[in-house]
């Protein structure tokens, strides 16, 4: 929801059938795939957002993937389990009143020159998130970070934080050599000067440090030669900005070994030959909402309105159009995090039932505004294509979805100007944990798109659930957060509909390659 | 008074080369005419032609062309055969309707300036020279996205900048013809400026007019489906061939997805453009001598 969009891209009308045409004549790409030789160069595809290589100032995908394997973080995950965070710099351990967290040094890790990692590096860096006050500064909010010894540090929150664990392994909170930040203009305040430095080089203890980059079209990555961890099979990794068409031909051609972007489509006929599909599942949680309130709900706003549009949505049919590897979640919360659900009758396809509640329901036949974005895609799936299939379904049982296209452009600030009668959205995770969908109970982030107040009656019904979950320990919170999905679904006026596909395509010459949802690959674990 | 003076209009018609072979006898012309007949008649019995519903998910998504599909399917398993032949219906009348409403926007705004003078003519000039300034597709770009996505908004958006085209060659002509003799002569009987305007000056100017617009179809057709392409025309699911162009990019191994729009729009606009010259020969023989290189 906060990151760079990538837009599809404009080519003239005719030209494009033109090269249509062509693509119907052409076949693959027949150049001999590359060698994946041990100690080689790995060429990896994908569509750059990047704006910046500075951990405390960067928030996009493509700064994700560079924050996590140039640098290194308190805490990370291991593989597709993003339900335990696990040790990385540092072990952690939370006091009695789940207050306070302590991070003790994970034995010795080093810098990329060479010099080890220390508390003070640990504590500056969180600071430096903290007072650059950039776009990742609000995962720490509230936070006071204090150096304990030369072996440990602790974290502190007003009120109980179970999240901080992985919360700390954003890619964003990596951790930076002090010395030689603060010698390129570093500091922990608004003042802080070391992101020209940081575009240029690294100071982190990953696998890999920056070799060279240039935000708008490559970055090349080179092995750390102090990396403590295993060492990585490859010894340069070539990240390039290509489009996703030509990465196809790319990945095909064995050009590149790895394409991130190419849509969910575009994968089917390429897996077998020279090339792999890796499906996984990405952590988007793609919704809709019905405002909540009569003014601009109007007949939407009438519980069993939505209710007879949750049984209404065919979703097996919105996952053939996201692809393989896309599910649907129970609530809010992706699958594969901690507290999520996986299924929920609330939301199934019954058109008997769809039809009933609707004729319990007030809306008589009226056109209900249905706003989307035109020109976004997420994980390679085409948000307009969810708007048509939900107009279809919808139009079954005899509900008129009037579609409101709207490029990215405008659509953001229509949405933000909490006044619209329905709208199809995405929400991206900002860290695996089911504490980051409180955005979707009422009064809050999400919930205020549509309008639905905590003084609400459905709104009252949900805020005790809410401080059930903020309240619970590590043993229960997972069931509450459940508990609170399953109350979000009944009376709620946001329908999650499903989590897209993150689709990788490989050559067969590369080995391990496992999707994030987080960083979208750990390149040191490839070979 | 037409019985006494001779008209212009008549006395170049005549002025034509005898043994000439008439611009309806040209391949071109004969081609275009049948292939704009052609897809008139689709779009008129576009319900009985369409082997489905083009709003109806009726196959699997994205099936080749084959079996009950004969185009395929799109990206939700709708006919792309049915969605071209019932986008007809959408960009061939719309596309008509449009350049007609140019066309009286810009023949009467030109009309005027040209017979008044003055400053009326040197507002409406101005404010023509203003739009032309700008390239066409981008002022309707600008235009679409400010009213918001929609067919009539893109209407709105393409008569606002093509108006001005209309306005200067009728300008120029209608300047050009209200000196002649028989214009003088009927305002000098009694006639009104718009009796003269509508009865001596128009007959004369109109046919110029009229080739522009005829040429002018196919790019109406070009920049309607440009700006549903770029996602500020038709609202989805309206079957629309630059909708579906745009889809066909999107999807770019369904390649007869985009194909079969493109090759749509581009039947469409060169019949219009084939007819359009012959229609220019016929009724401008001038043109087609100096094109010919004989005004020399």
């Amino acid at each position: 929801m906060h990151r760079t969009l990538r837009h599809s891209l404009v080519v003239p009308l005719l030209a494009a059938s033109a090269a249509l045409a062509l693509a119907a004549c052409g076949s693959s790409g027949s150049a001999p795939a590359a060698s994946s030789a041990s100690g080689g160069t790995l060429v990896v595809d994908s569509t750059f957002d990047l704006k910046t290589a500075d951990p405390a100032r960067s928030y996009e995908f493509t700064g994700e993937l560079l924050g996590h394997n140039v640098y290194e973080h308190a805490t990370t995950f291991e593989g597709t389990d993003l339900t335990k965070p696990v040790p990385e710099l540092t072990t952690f351990a939370f006091s009695p009143d789940n207050r306070t967290l302590t991070l003790t040094l994970n034995g010795e890790h080093k810098f990329a020159d060479g010099t080890p990692v220390t508390v003070d590096d640990i504590v500056f860096s969180y600071q430096r998130v903290q007072g650059i006050t950039g776009s990742p500064s609000f995962l720490l909010d509230g936070v006071t970070v204090a150096k304990v010894d030369e072996k440990s540090l602790t974290l502190t929150t007003t009120a109980p934080n179970l999240a901080l664990p992985a919360v700390l392994a954003n890619p964003s909170l990596g951790i930076v050599e002090k010395s030689l930040v603060v010698a390129h203009g570093g500091t922990t305040g608004t003042d802080d000067a070391a992101e020209a430095y940081l575009n240029t080089a690294s100071a982190g203890s990953a696998a890999y440090q920056i070799d060279t980059l240039d935000v708008s079209s490559k970055i090349v990555l080179k092995r750390n030669p102090n990396y403590v961890g295993t060492a990585p099979t490859w010894d340069k990794i070539v990240i390039e900005n290509v489009a996703p068409a030509t990465q196809k031909l790319n990945v095909q051609s064995g050009t590149a070994q790895i394409a991130l972007d190419i849509s969910p489509d575009g994968t089917k006929g390429v897996d077998g030959g020279s090339t792999t599909v890796i499906n996984g599942i990405s952590g988007f949680t793609v919704y809709t909402f019905f405002a909540a309130d009569a003014e601009h709900g109007k007949a939407a706003s009438d519980p069993n309105f939505v209710a007879a549009v949750r049984h209404a949505i065919d979703y097996s049919k919105l996952l053939d159009i996201a692809g393989k590897g896309s599910v649907q979640p129970g609530g809010v919360v992706p699958v594969q995090f901690p507290g999520a659900l996986t299924s929920d009758p609330t939301n199934s396809y019954d058109v008997a039932k769809a039809k009933e509640l609707l004729a319990r329901s007030t809306y008589a036949g009226e056109p209900i505004s249905y706003l989307y974005a035109s020109d976004v895609t997420v994980q390679g799936l085409r948000l307009e294509l969810i708007a048509q299939s939900i107009q279809a379904d919808l139009k079954a049982v005899g509900i008129t979805l009037q579609l409101d296209p709207q490029p990215a452009a405008t659509y953001y600030s229509t949405l933000r100007s909490n006044t619209v009668q329905a709208a199809l959205s995405y929400w991206g995770p900002d860290f695996p944990d089911a504490s980051n969908y409180l955005a979707f109970t009422p009064g809050q982030g999400v919930a205020k798109r549509a309008n639905w107040t905590a003084d609400s009656a459905t709104g009252q019904q949900v805020a005790p659930l809410v401080a059930a979950a903020q309240a619970a320990s590590a043993d229960t919170r997972n069931a509450a957060y459940q508990d609170l999905q399953r109350t979000l679904n009944e009376v709620g006026p946001i329908v999650p509909l499903l989590q897209p596909a993150q689709s990788v395509v490989t050559t067969t010459t590369v080995s391990d390659v496992v999707p994030s949802p987080l960083w979208l690959l750990d390149l040191a674990s490839i070979h | 008074m037409s019985d006494v003076l001779e008209r212009p209009g008549r006395w170049t018609r005549r002025l034509a080369p005898r043994g000439e072979r008439s611009p309806w006898r040209q391949p071109l012309a004969v081609l275009g005419a049948v292939v704009l007949v052609v897809w008139l008649l689709v779009a008129a019995l576009a319900p009985l032609l369409a082997p489905f519903d083009p709003l109806e998910q009726s196959g699997d998504r994205l099936a080749a062309p084959g079996g009950a599909h004969l185009l395929g399917t799109d990206s939700l398993g709708r006919d792309v055969l049915s969605r071209v032949v019932f986008g007809s219906r959408l960009s061939i009348p719309v596309a008509v309707a449009l350049v007609v409403g140019c066309l009286v926007v810009g023949a009467v705004l030109g009309a005027l300036a040209g017979y008044l003078g003055g400053w009326v003519d040197e507002v409406v000039m101005r404010v023509a020279d203003m739009v032309l300034a700008f390239p066409t597709i981008i002022l309707a770009m600008v235009v679409a996205a400010a009213l918001g996505p929609s067919l009539v908004n893109a209407v709105i958006a393409i008569l606002l900048v093509n108006w001005p085209q209309y306005a200067r060659v009728t300008r120029s002509l209608v300047l050009g013809a209200k000196t002649r003799e028989y214009v003088v002569a009927g305002r000098l009987l009694g006639a009104g400026p718009w009796t003269s305007l509508r009865r001596d000056i128009l007959p004369n100017v109109a046919a110029p007019v009229l080739v522009l617009a005829t040429l002018d179809v196919g790019s109406a057709i070009l920049v309607l489906s440009g700006l549903s392409f770029l996602g500020l025309g038709t609202v989805p699911p309206t079957p629309e061939w630059g909708s579906m162009v745009a889809d066909g990019v999107q999807q770019f191994d369904a390649w007869w997805i985009g194909t079969s729009a493109g090759l749509a729009i581009l039947s469409v606009v060169a019949a219009v453009n084939f007819v359009g010259d012959a229609l220019r020969d016929a009724l401008d023989p001038h043109t087609r001598s100096t094109v010919a290189g004989r005004a020399l």
